[in-house]
């Protein structure tokens, strides 16, 4: 079978979608007030550092994923345990994007459907795209990145257009928040949703312009960078910063408070939607991202014998991982600071230290 | 990909005969024709008796399908004998006698030597004139097909405003013309093959040579040939055996009956198949944006065409999710609806019994139980279903209880929204889909109806035609042929062909230096 291949659009509109994901519907980086949407742009030179090292890595080792170059670069016997533990790592993430998703949904219009059978449906719709492969889950996501921008554009319209934006809400950002707003940027904003974007060190073997990506990768970060702040600049000058930091979705808030000449008036399907195909794609990537490796470090040659153990994992600890929702926030914060950091800036800096060094002194055999 | 192979081996006695040569006796060969065609009343068997020496000859041929015009020059053309001059020996033996018709009759062109009975027999049934001579296990066939077929006539399911009126009939050859009147190019290339065991039935692929892609046409000529199948009665049967996603819903392959649409899709490097016996021609590699798009769009204003395609796309997304949104936005999301309005709705359904999903469910049905009166119905009585049609469709639904007037115009809303895709098989996929997203938004709301549109679209982006990824040129995104697929560009613009079909002649007009 020939090798599936992705192309710069494909591999620019899988970021996008990727960045967008969970973090435009829940708030992120709540320490620093109103200036949350400076603290997403003040994150982003950290989070185009972080790409561009991964850049580096995949250029060093076109054809491994990461847990390929991590053996080579560590050593077998470092590198493979470490590689194992990325997986639930990446298992768990998964999980807790399908979590919020699945409360959104029960909290804006399904009270009465079991979380399992709206788990399990998304849970289904992402394994039979990673049956198809990465290439049409690629095509997939063009077409939806164009939906996406779409809506996002019309929403941006309508609440611009029903004057419901307060840029009182916005400025003046004191010296003293430019200090929060950094605090929250690093290494929260950093890591979620930037840092995840090591995901795709499992993609990018697929990728066919080798020479494009890093100008791919930081353009696509920096407009999901400058979408993800517009956004959330948005939200907090309608809602406030003390209305936004208590709704568990300050985008869905927002847009129920639309209502232009009593006609446009009821967009949540948008935002649902919105979370809807985030979710979708973000899980889809951290489920492959779970298999590619899970295949390279067990020599498994079908992967596709994986997505359903891999969808399986995900789904439960959808759901077994935190009691209710609250728990599973406190959960966020603790995993965000101390586990997250580890596959998304620790490991990738580590390697891109050690390679250096063993090129430097001429290690490799 | 292998082809799927007929699993039943050919009906009559095809194989029989196969390397049996003919026999020298006339006799003998004229009776195991007769025999071999179960005495069939339509053969038709001359006998002459050769100037000189009496030698006897037959004609054969087969009454209905033959051009007696044809067939009397033929017969004349080779038994004509011209007294060949002194010194010369005038043929007297039948060998002589054979070979000197055999020579004046091969000098027109379109004859051929046939030398077993198979041979013979097929020569016989596509319409030609066959000569034997006692004492020769040779025979002389002579094209003189002819016979009563349709006249050229209006597209009756293509239909346009502008543009030209002519489609293509039954006949090959009438299709080819009508295609070569078109594109006259000494780089639009035939190749004709006969497929179907049992029926014989010749084909043409069609491709303008250096535009098709070399290794697209190979790949088709290859699959072509491994057809097994008994018999080719429409250009179906070869649209399902090519097909390479055989559980798709979706068709992946185009058929027109317009001669000008064949040609356009030539120019843009796509391959034509012509199959005889059916006006519907086919189209390869075809992408899902081929069936959106009708010839007419490049025959009106680039402005309006644009227009015009953006309202079929929406169209076709109202025809496929229209009335599972309205069955999710009133079980599961009342709060999207206007307050003035849900009370309406709600007001509208106070007398209705059934479910919201069970009332959309009967009108979808109904509909599609008219539409489909309505295509097999005689063409005198075409007009009661239009009355029955509206009585069971509308106003005396409504005032029987049965429905809620808001159903109605969701369900017709939804009907003429499917007419409006050119292509009548993808109308058809999109009817069948629309079922299956009602029931995906009747149980789990917009949540259902966007994962099973997630699911659509990622099966719409496996699918290949031809080698071509369907969804191209969204995905994968090809900047430069966006001129031609929602919007569409003004002509004087558009100076490369689709990069898709990756063909080498990329320019359709000089650029603006070479002028």
């Amino acid at each position: 079978m020939r090798k599936e291949a992705i192309g710069p659009f494909q591999l620019f509109a899988m970021i996008v979608l990727f960045e967008l994901g969970t973090a435009l519907v829940v708030p992120i980086g709540l320490e620093s007030g109103h200036a949350v949407w400076l603290a997403i742009l003040l994150a982003l030179p950290g989070g185009i550092i972080l790409v561009l090292i991964y850049g580096y890595l995949y250029k060093q080792f076109p054809d491994l994923t990461i847990s390929g170059y991590m053996r080579r670069i560590l050593g077998r016997a470092a590198g493979w345990p470490l590689a194992l533990l990325i997986v639930p790592v990446f298992l768990y993430n998964g999980s807790r994007n399908l979590r919020e998703a699945g409360d959104l949904l029960i909290s804006a219009s399904y009270d009465k459907t079991p979380v399992i059978i709206i788990n399990s449906i998304m849970v289904i719709a992402v394994m039979y795209i990673l049956y198809m492969g990465i290439e049409v889950f690629a095509r997939t996501a063009e077409i939806y990145f164009i939906v996406v921008v779409i809506m996002g554009l019309i929403c941006a319209f309508v609440v611009i257009a029903a004057g419901l934006v307060k840029l009182d809400n916005l400025f003046p950002v004191l010296p003293g928040q430019w200090l929060e707003a950094l605090q929250s940027a690093y290494p929260n904003i950093l890591i979620f949703p930037y840092g995840e974007l090591v995901c795709f060190t499992t993609i990018l073997p697929h990728f066919t312009a080798k020479r494009k990506v890093n100008g791919v990768a930081v353009a696509a970060l920096v407009l999901s960078s400058l979408m993800l702040g517009f956004t959330h600049a948005l939200e907090m000058s309608v809602l406030g910063p003390d209305i936004y930091s208590r709704t568990t979705f300050p985008m869905f808030t927002t847009i129920t408070l639309v209502n232009v000449a009593n006609f446009i008036q009821r967009l949540d399907a948008f935002v649902i939607l919105t979370l809807i195909f985030g979710v979708f794609f973000k899980m889809s990537i951290y489920c492959y991202a779970a298999v590619s490796i899970t295949a390279d470090l067990f020599r498994i040659k079908d992967t596709h014998r994986l997505v359903l153990p891999v969808g399986v994992v995900v789904l439960l600890s959808s759901f077994v991982s935190a009691e209710d929702y609250p728990a599973h926030m406190a959960d966020g914060i603790v995993f965000l600071e101390k586990i997250l950091p580890i596959p998304c800036a620790v490991i990738p800096i580590l390697l891109y230290v050690v390679h250096r060094l063993r090129l430097r002194f001429k290690l490799y055999r | 990909m292998p082809i799927r192979k007929a699993a039943n081996k050919p009906e009559g006695n095809g194989d029989r005969g196969k390397q049996s040569p003919l026999s020298a006796a006339l006799e003998d060969t004229v009776e195991q024709v007769r025999s071999r065609l179960g005495n069939s009343p339509d053969l038709v068997i001359r006998n002459y008796k050769s100037i000189i020496n009496e030698v006897p000859i037959a004609a054969l041929y087969i009454n209905a399908i033959t051009d007696k015009n044809l067939v009397d020059a033929f017969v004349e053309q080779a038994m004509a004998f011209e007294f060949p001059g002194e010194g010369v020996a005038i043929p007297s033996a039948p060998e002589d006698i054979y070979s000197y018709m055999k020579d004046k009759a091969v000098s027109t062109g379109k004859e051929k030597v046939i030398e077993d009975l198979n041979s013979l027999l097929e020569a016989l049934l596509s319409g030609d004139t066959v000569l034997l001579v006692d004492g020769i296990a040779e025979a002389l066939s002579g094209m003189t097909s002819g016979g009563e077929s349709r006249a050229i006539s209006e597209a009756a399911t293509q239909v346009s405003i502008r543009g030209s009126k002519e489609a293509f009939t039954e006949g090959l050859g009438t299709n080819i013309a009508l295609v070569r009147r078109r594109i006259k190019s000494p780089d639009l290339w035939l190749e004709t093959m006969t497929v179907g065991r049992v029926t014989r039935t010749d084909m043409t692929m069609m491709y303008m040579h250096g535009l098709a892609d070399e290794g697209a046409v190979q790949n088709l000529r290859d699959k072509l040939k491994a057809i097994d199948a008994d018999s080719i009665l429409e250009s179906g049967y070869i649209e399902q055996l090519l097909e390479e996603n055989r559980f798709s819903p979706f068709p992946t392959l185009y058929n027109t009956e317009r001669p000008d649409s064949v040609a356009g899709n030539l120019l843009e490097g796509r391959i034509a198949l012509l199959i005889d016996g059916t006006p519907f021609a086919l189209i390869l590699p075809a992408t899902f944006f081929v069936f959106m798009h009708t010839v007419e769009d490049y025959y009106q204003r680039y402005d309006i065409s644009t227009m015009i395609r953006v309202l079929r796309l929406i169209c076709l997304v109202i025809s496929l999710f229209g009335p599972a949104i309205f069955v999710a936005a009133l079980n599961f999301h009342q709060e999207m609806i206007p307050t003035p309005l849900l009370i309406n709705l709600a007001s509208q359904r106070e007398g209705v019994p059934f479910p919201t999903f069970i009332e959309a469910l009967m009108m979808e049905f109904t509909f599609e139980i008219i539409r489909e009166a309505g295509i097999r119905m005689p063409s005198p009585i075409g007009q009661t279903v239009s009355i029955i049609g509206g009585l069971v469709l509308g106003q005396a639904a409504v005032q029987a209880g049965i429905v809620s007037p808001a159903m109605v115009i969701v369900v017709s809303l939804t009907g003429i929204c499917s007419f409006t895709t050119p292509a009548f098989n993808m109308a058809l996929s999109i009817r069948v889909l629309r079922f299956g997203i009602m029931f995906a938004g009747a149980f789990m709301g917009l949540y259902g109806i966007a994962i099973v549109g997630l699911m659509l679209v990622a099966h719409m982006c496996s699918l290949r035609s031809l080698g071509v990824p369907y969804m191209s040129p969204i995905a994968p995104f090809a900047p430069g042929d966006q001129k031609d697929v929602l919007v569409r560009i003004p002509l004087h613009f558009m100076k490369t062909r689709p990069r898709l079909t990756r063909n080498k002649q990329g320019k359709r007009q000089p650029g603006p230096d070479a002028s």
